[in-house]
């Protein structure tokens, strides 16, 4: 658990967060949202001290994190940025073992811990563990990074726009991963990006910073369907806010069981969002798709008509 | 199979040591072996009744030269390094543009200069060589292990730091490997400016390699002269050869 307490920042006569509390709690995937500027940046950096904070207090699992050694507090926390910021000069299998190294583990346990790390970010051993970071792509060199910070297994992982430099298919993929991974794992996660699909995608509690402030938090869905104020209202899409929650949602929580009646003749699997739905809905000019599983197997249906009269409060 | 794998590996290894070894051995023939030309210094100056230098023999001379110069590498890269550390830690960034200036400037400044000032102050013999020559070769040292450290991405410096390494550890094992090959590069150019300024140092009463030349020119005797000059001449050409291949590696 995470917990700030009026955390000020100060640069020079500049303040760059001001008097913000925030509570991230364990197991919560908390993202900080707001354009350039705004601190989100310099309040996820104060958390593991590479700032220090000017006011406030910062509290991981209660206790302040200036009453922690500042190199034993950043081994207990997972740090993934941008740039992936992965040693040049060290393999992949040599980045990725770098904190248990740190905390002294033997030989042994940091290399099965590497390879253990490698498989579950889809990284062979075989091919990736003797590569250098720079024959690796922008995809590939993240997946490093986030094994990377995950390498202690810290309880809490800090994320600077991880995939931010990373091409839109690469990110999306990454974004699914990273959900699977932390469905998976649990950790307690802050996470800073400028994009509001990302945050929207990821976020299980969304924080939206301005002019160093936070200027409203809450789930997803309660940030769609009442922003505090424009700027927000903005941030989250304005008009586009429809099809954002409805890319939150996933087609099997509004499937009808299959009916009497003939099967509609467009597909849709049921791991899809249901704006995803409305496009080939849209698309096909139909008001009826079928819903299958993996294996192409009709399990139900969705209706247009149920769907907007399900929306209807 | 394995004797044949270690073949395989063993003659790209010497294919690679090549050019420093050959350098070395014409080097260590020539010294061992200057007597044997006689004739041919003979073609330089036939009036003269002795052709070949010896008041020494050539071996004492290079291995005074090496001496000295070693010695005073040694001591420049270890004091260049610290201080281009030192001046980039946070304890000593106020002295950051004070010492880059001092090592910029320093290198304009004529080593006959430092040598001529070291002597009043430590008198003569291999000390005031070995000042001038440290003074001197820690310039390109100092300036190089700044743009080196320099040329580390701030990113990975904030990882290391973020990943929880210690200020000794982010300087060990990243800064100071990623800075290596500038490092190298400034020590390269210094050792081999200090192997052929350490021939000044006869002129102080450091007996060297630099004593043949200085003996040609005082006694008009172009053979000594020449002879100094081809083995200083080598022997930079077998150290700087041997850099080169230090720092394909690196």
């Amino acid at each position: 658990m995470i917990e700030l307490f009026d955390v000020t920042k100060r640069f020079g006569d500049e303040t760059a967060v001001d008097a913000i509390s925030l509570r991230v709690e364990r197991g919560e995937l908390c993202a900080l949202v707001g354009t350039s500027g705004c601190g989100k940046s310099t309040t996820l950096r104060m958390i593991n001290r590479l700032i220090e904070h000017d006011g406030g207090e910062i509290h991981l699992d209660g206790q302040p994190v200036r009453a922690f050694d500042e190199v034993v507090l950043r081994r207990r926390i997972g740090y993934v940025i941008q740039s992936t910021g992965l040693f040049p000069h060290w393999t992949v299998a040599r980045n990725i073992g770098l904190v248990p190294r740190l905390l002294k583990w033997p030989k042994s346990k940091v290399r099965d811990r590497v390879e253990e790390l490698m498989q579950l970010l889809g990284l062979p051993v075989a091919e990736f563990a003797d590569k250098y970071p720079r024959q690796l792509s922008g995809g590939q060199a993240q997946r490093v990074g986030v094994a990377r910070a995950l390498a202690a297994d810290p309880d809490i992982l800090l994320m600077d726009e991880p995939f931010g430099a990373l091409d839109p298919i690469t990110r999306a993929t990454l974004q699914g991963e990273m959900r699977e991974l932390q469905a998976r794992l649990h950790k307690t996660v802050v996470f800073v990006t400028h994009d509001m699909d990302e945050a929207l995608a990821l976020a299980d509690r969304l924080v939206v910073m301005h002019q160093g402030r936070i200027v409203q938090q809450g789930s997803p869905v309660d940030l769609l369907r009442e922003p505090a104020n424009p700027f927000v209202e903005s941030l989250l899409g304005g008009m586009d806010r429809g099809l954002k929650e409805a890319a939150l949602i996933q087609v099997s929580e509004h499937m009808l069981p299959l009916g009497p009646r003939l099967l509609a003749s467009e597909r849709i699997p049921y791991g899809a969002s249901l704006s995803q739905a409305l496009s080939v809905m849209l698309w096909h000019r139909v008001d009826r798709l079928t819903v299958v599983d993996e294996e192409d197997i009709p399990i139900g249906e969705l209706s247009l008509r149920r769907l907007l009269g399900a929306k209807v409060p | 199979m394995r004797s044949a794998t270690s073949m395989a590996t063993q003659v790209p290894a010497l294919q690679r040591w090549l050019s420093p070894i050959v350098w070395l051995t014409v080097l260590l023939v020539l010294t061992l072996g200057m007597g044997q030309l006689e004739w041919l210094f003979r073609l330089i100056e036939p009036d003269l009744r002795q052709v070949i230098y010896r008041r020494a023999d050539f071996l004492t001379l290079l291995g005074q030269h090496v001496l000295v110069v070693g010695i005073a590498s040694l001591l420049a890269v270890i004091v260049g390094v610290a201080a281009a550390v030192a001046v980039t830690r946070e304890f000593g960034r106020d002295f950051l543009p004070l010492v880059s200036q001092l090592a910029s400037i320093g290198q304009t400044f004529p080593p006959v200069a430092v040598l001529a000032l070291a002597v009043p102050a430590l008198g003569f013999g291999t000390l005031p060589i070995i000042v001038a020559l440290l003074l001197y070769g820690l310039l390109p040292i100092v300036r190089n292990t700044l743009a080196g450290i320099d040329s580390v991405d701030p990113q990975v410096h904030e990882a290391a730091r973020a990943m929880g390494m210690t200020p000794w550890q982010v300087l060990r094992q990243v800064e100071l490997p990623l800075a290596a090959p500038f490092i190298l590069a400034g020590i390269r150019t210094s050792v081999t400016i200090n192997i052929a300024t350490a021939a000044l140092g006869t002129t102080v009463g450091a007996s060297n390699l630099g004593d043949p030349i200085i003996s040609g020119i005082v006694n008009g005797n172009t053979a000594y002269i020449v002879q100094g000059a081809v083995l200083i001449g080598l022997l930079a050409l077998a150290v700087d050869s041997l850099f080169e291949r230090l720092q394909r590696r690196a």
